[in-house]
């Protein structure tokens, strides 16, 4: 039964979703293809228009504070005294006790308080890329519920997650117990994401108002509530923010992969 | 990286940032009928400002409204953070409010018809402020909050973006009621054209969510001559009318309900932003007093039939306008967002009980105590 728009069935886990702490082993570095689709955007769009996504691969869990630190070893540019102030707020890393340091706390945690720019440095530095915002959601949306009501009630856990992010206590990446048909986790529960073009160019349009809910009610459930929100959160970010709970993953052109697993 | 790599990202970020920062036609200064409109363009900018997050002479917590020391009008220089903290609006419910200045409702700004007000705000609700240590440069807010923290406010931090939609400001919201995001200050002036009383919210979406989660409060302008009584008041207080929609989380805190609020089924219905509030610490008068209510109903959603039990409304000026009196009421029917300023003489020593006399709501917590000792006059 598709509830939210489309696609292949995967079991979503309430309970865990609402005991909140699930130990996965961390799938840190590793990545999925999704195959390619259309999905419903909750933004305003041509009436009844799917937006067609192509295949990619795309990393199943965050980038880790363990997997940010490595990058930082050999991007030295872009550690927390380095930086340039064009490219990250001052709240850049500030979560990390000591950013020179290689005990790294909460290694399997998702990095944090990292701006856009650096997430698309980091991505571009191991071959990939952000994902763009229509690759992220498609993949978000790529989840099935038995029932109405269970789709229902994970929306509504998703708003209340709104509510309660607790950005002391962000569990390890993995841990939301929530993931896609494909095996990609925590896209809802853990943090918010980065993504290429986080800012859609109708933002303008829809500068941010009231009626914004609104309109972005298209699909006419729970969900799509709780995604618009999302994407008003994103709206009002610049790519210096740094925010406690925004991290990020990679995305992969299809091509790239291929051609390194010829070459091995 | 490569330089080239680089070079692209600079130029998408440089983008992006750009359709951040729009910028908006703006009207020059100009007067109608006695009032002025056309204010300078907000400014957004970035600061390091970690001070006390509520600064300015005429703030104070519910139900104080800080007096008017001064002939004719000012301007006012307000400050007002967004902070997130958590709070205890009932007896073991705590949730962590997204606020402005720390509690719900917010601080009562007071300022007189005609007053300018240049009004800067910093979204801070990603940072850790203490809002219980009293300051010398804070506004008297901050101190009757370290003397009376009956909310039991706790540093939190939620990242979210949030603005103001000050009600009782006349400009265009796509500039002054802009969306800031965490780290992000904005500055704009207003003027305070029309008495009142008047609530302010953040206006950002989910506008539901945000003002359910506790972004809300009230300006009182007073009328530059008064209202036309022939008597002096003896107390003159601030209630707030508010819901939240509340649900047990999986730790010890409560959160959100989204469907409660969808539905317009609160958990609590609340005066001064908490349950039991008005009668812990009841308003006081004294027999043959006349007192002084500004009543605002917060919302976000339900509506107020505001009733003291024992006792009718004198006089009632809707929306707290001059011109609007109203004699002789027993209930005020008050839509979200709409208030009164009301007059009534307290007729003997006791208690008189505020209530909204929607009854469900006032079993959900909508209730207060005003307690009268003797006459003294």
């Amino acid at each position: 039964m598709n509830i939210l728009t489309n696609i292949a069935p995967v079991k979503i886990m309430l309970a865990t979703l609402a005991a909140g702490i699930v130990l996965l082993p961390a799938m840190a570095g590793a990545q999925v293809l999704v195959p390619s689709g259309s999905f419903h955007s909750v933004m305003p769009e041509v009436k009844g228009e799917p937006v067609k996504v192509d295949s990619f691969y795309l990393d199943t869990t965050a980038v880790t504070n363990k997997k940010y630190n490595e990058f930082l070893q050999d991007h030295e540019d872009w550690q927390p005294q380095n930086i340039p102030s064009i490219f990250a707020h001052k709240g850049y890393l500030k979560s990390w006790k000591n950013a020179n340091s290689d005990d790294i706390v909460n290694p399997d945690h998702p990095v944090t308080n990292v701006s856009w720019y650096a997430a698309n440095t980091y991505c571009q530095s191991i071959g990939g890329r952000l994902p763009t915002l229509n690759e992220w959601e498609y993949s978000a949306q790529l989840m099935d519920f038995d029932s109405p009501s269970d789709a229902q009630e994970f929306a509504s856990r998703l708003m209340s997650w709104y509510s309660t992010v607790d950005n002391e206590n962000i569990g390890a990446v993995g841990s939301s117990g929530i993931e896609n048909s494909h095996g990609i986790k925590d896209q809802f529960g853990l943090i918010m994401e980065w993504v290429e073009d986080f800012k859609p160019v109708i933002a303008n349009d829809l500068s941010l108002d009231c009626g914004t809910v609104g309109r972005m009610q298209q699909l006419g459930n729970a969900y799509s509530y709780a995604a618009s929100i999302r994407y008003i959160t994103r709206m009002s970010f610049t790519p210096k923010s740094t925010n406690s709970t925004v991290g990020f993953r990679c995305a992969y052109d299809v091509e790239k992969i291929t051609e390194k697993e010829a070459s091995l | 990286m490569k330089p080239l790599t680089l070079t692209y990202t600079i130029l998408i970020g440089l983008l992006l940032s750009g359709i951040a920062n729009m910028s908006y036609a703006q009207t020059d200064e100009y007067k109608m009928d006695g009032m002025t409109f056309g204010m300078p363009e907000a400014e957004v900018f970035t600061e390091d400002y970690d001070g006390p997050p509520v600064v300015g002479d005429h703030l104070s917590m519910l139900p104080n409204l800080e007096p008017l020391d001064y002939e004719g009008n000012k301007t006012h220089d307000v400050r007002i953070d967004i902070i997130a903290q958590e709070i205890e609006v009932a007896d073991g419910v705590k949730y962590e409010a997204w606020t402005f200045g720390g509690t719900v409702p917010g601080p009562v700004l007071h300022v007189k018809e005609g007053d300018r007000i240049t009004f800067t705000m910093k979204n801070r609700s990603d940072e850790e402020v203490t809002i219980t240590q009293p300051t010398k440069e804070g506004s008297p807010f901050m101190q009757q909050v370290a003397q009376n923290n009956f909310m039991k406010a706790k540093e939190a931090t939620m990242p979210m973006p949030h603005s103001m939609d000050f009600h009782a400001g006349t400009v265009a919201k796509n500039d002054k009621w802009r969306t800031i995001a965490p780290g992000e200050s904005i500055k704009f002036d207003w003027v305070a054209n029309y008495p009142g009383s008047y609530i302010y919210h953040c206006g950002t979406p989910s506008v539901l969510m945000h003002t359910a989660m506790g972004q809300h409060g009230v300006v009182v302008v007073s009328p530059k001559d008064g209202y036309d009584t022939g008597y002096e008041i003896d107390k003159e207080y601030v209630v707030v009318q508010s819901e939240y929609y509340l649900k047990k989380g999986s730790g010890e805190l409560f959160q959100y309900d989204y469907e409660a609020a969808q539905n317009r089924n609160p958990s609590h219905v609340v005066f001064n932003g908490h349950q039991t509030i008005l009668h812990d610490q009841p308003l006081k008068a004294n027999a043959g007093d006349r007192v002084r209510l500004h009543f605002s109903n917060n919302g976000p959603s339900g509506t107020s039939s505001f009733h003291v039990i024992g006792a009718i409304f004198d006089r009632v000026w809707l929306e707290g306008h001059p011109f609007n009196e109203m004699r002789g009421m027993q209930t005020v029917l008050l839509g979200a967002s709409s208030s009164a300023t009301i007059d009534l003489i307290v007729p003997e020593e006791g208690k008189y009980i505020l209530i909204d006399h929607e009854f469900a709501d006032a079993e959900k917590g909508a209730t207060g105590t005003l307690k009268a000792g003797p006459r003294k006059k």
